[in-house]
């Protein structure tokens, strides 16, 4: 993996102490062509390989269009990539299921059900019995801070609570892999930065491989441990950024740090160089 | 203590009712033409009616006849309707038949329906199940096929197979939109009931209708017309309850306006 030359300082002090960590995603050469009605086929990724080990937050950034959600998608298992693979524990991914979880911008709640059904609903698809299921789900919901909106229906809560129920959802049947697609993309920049604190604290407790696609540069530092930009349209790996800042890491501190400023300054430089400028603040 | 606007939206159905014996009855008055009774005679004569063991007898078998051309009507159409929402291939199937039989009145069908069938039951039921299938096939089409992906990607995720994505999200998200196509099959069953009746007459509402114009008794016209009615609006509210029950959770862009409930 390249790295930034004006990084190298940075490098130089060790992150703390992360043991060599198995792969947990592997995405071998994959390249996703779409064909569009009449015209010319869409090429989304051209031959994106890519590591993502046990227990890392990764980020994938880029313009809209670059296919990043696209990339996602394959390794949910929900789009099946023209060429390559994916890979997950060293088995090819074939489909959907419960060992990758999805939390998606649109958060797609089941709106017929409560917020206690929406968490209960993958426990109980599982076989956990009823009781044990709710027992779980309460805790859960009571984490992303929603206590005492149990019994409500999605339509009555706010985007951040949908959210955070969408996120309690997942994280219910407890998938080794969290895959976040632009999930505060939605949210107004207040609810957004909450949410960001709530994930990190929630992810440092028991530190699940997370992929998280976004088009923000502040965002991807904030949270990830590595940062994948990519081109636009044909989406490309332009380069991959580790990203070693301490944790926990406190908002109010890392703005402040400025190892976290020059991290965002060089990517969105490294973002200008390539493609347009949606992604400038 | 209910306030002024609310007072007025509540007692409008009734008042709009109350409107309309009133025109009724002043035209009635001016035409005073033997055909046209009065609103009061009509109304007179719904007690004879429903009083009578025989009227009653056709009315209820009307109902059951209904009951049962809808419900076999919605306990086919929910899943086809589903079905082509979420296949291309089922969809690209069903679709155009769908599109020649929807403008077709299903009553029209009703004298070759008897040559098959005779003027018995079977062919009114079967006439009141067209009636009510195609709005039902309609709406839980495009209920179904509005399904956002997502949430059956969600459904996916947690292990859900697609015979358990069908019955588990795709009915109750499409819902909404399936009860109502069910509330126009409803009123449509209604509809061809009473039509079917005047075309094989035997028995039922429409029966007694018909026979009563044949035998110059306007009044009882009339009076069959308002019973017939007032089962519509009564058959539209009860559905209407149990329908604002099934999907309180929805969104409001779903609601219909309320005729009596």
């Amino acid at each position: 993996m390249k790295v930034l030359p004006s990084l190298r300082g940075v490098q130089a002090e060790a992150p703390p102490a992360r043991k060599q960590a198995a792969a947990m995603i592997e995405i071998d050469h994959v390249s996703q062509i779409f064909q569009t009605s009449g015209r010319q086929d869409h090429l989304a990724l051209s031959d994106i390989s890519l590591t993502i080990e046990d227990g890392a937050f990764v980020s994938i950034l880029g313009p809209s269009g670059c296919g990043k959600s696209t990339l996602l998608y394959i390794v949910g298992g929900f789009v099946t990539p023209t060429k390559g693979t994916a890979r997950m524990k060293g088995k090819a991914i074939a489909g959907p299921g419960p060992d990758r979880g999805p939390v998606f911008q649109e958060f797609a709640l089941f709106p017929w059900k409560s917020v206690l059904g929406n968490v209960m609903y993958g426990p109980r698809q599982q076989g956990v019995k009823s009781a044990e299921a709710e027992a779980q789900s309460r805790r859960l919901i009571e984490m992303v801070g929603l206590k005492g909106f149990e019994h409500f229906y999605p339509k009555e809560l706010s985007g951040g609570m949908k959210q955070r129920v969408a996120l309690a959802r997942t994280l219910a049947y407890h998938p080794a892999v969290l895959l976040m697609d632009e999930p505060f993309g939605a949210l107004d920049a207040h609810t957004r930065t909450r949410l960001q604190n709530d994930l990190l604290n929630i992810w440092e407790r028991d530190r699940k491989t997370v992929l998280f696609v976004t088009h923000s540069v502040d965002e991807a530092v904030f949270l990830s441990d590595k940062v994948v930009v990519m081109t636009r349209s044909p989406g490309r790996i332009k380069q991959v950024v580790d990203i070693n800042l301490p944790r926990p890491r406190r908002r109010a501190e890392l703005l402040l740090d400025p190892r976290y400023q020059k991290y965002v300054v060089d990517i969105e430089r490294m973002i200008d160089d390539t493609s347009e400028d949606e992604l400038r603040p | 203590m209910i306030s002024g606007p609310a007072l007025i939206s509540r007692s409008a159905p009734l008042l709009a009712c109350l409107g309309l014996l009133a025109i009724w009855q002043v035209a009635a008055l001016i035409l005073n033409t033997d055909s046209f009774p009065t609103a009061m005679e009509a109304i007179r004569a719904i007690p004879s009616i429903l009083g009578d063991k025989e009227s009653l007898i056709n009315i209820l078998a009307s109902l059951r006849r209904m009951t049962i051309g809808f419900s076999f009507a919605v306990v086919v159409s929910i899943p086809l309707g589903l079905m082509m929402g979420r296949s291309r291939v089922v969809a690209s199937f069903f679709n155009p038949l769908l599109m020649v039989t929807y403008p077709v009145p299903k009553a029209a069908l009703m004298p070759i329906i008897m040559l098959w069938l005779g003027v018995g039951e079977l062919a009114k039921i079967l006439v009141i199940f067209l009636g009510v299938s195609l709005p039902v096939i309609y709406h839980s089409f495009q209920g179904a096929k509005a399904v956002e992906e997502k949430m059956l990607w969600s459904g996916a995720a947690m292990g859900l197979s697609a015979a358990q994505r069908m019955i588990r999200i795709v009915l109750p998200a499409a819902l909404p939109e399936i009860l109502t196509g069910c509330r126009t099959g409803l009123v449509l069953a209604l509809i061809t009931m009473v039509t079917s009746e005047m075309i094989a007459r035997q028995s039922g509402a429409g029966n007694i209708l018909f026979n009563a114009l044949d035998m110059g008794q306007y009044d009882t016209v009339y009076a069959m017309i308002i019973i017939i009615g007032a089962m519509g609006i009564g058959l539209d509210a009860a559905f209407e309850r149990l329908r604002g029950r099934l999907v309180k959770w929805s969104e409001p862009g779903f609601d219909i306006p309320l005729s009596f409930a």
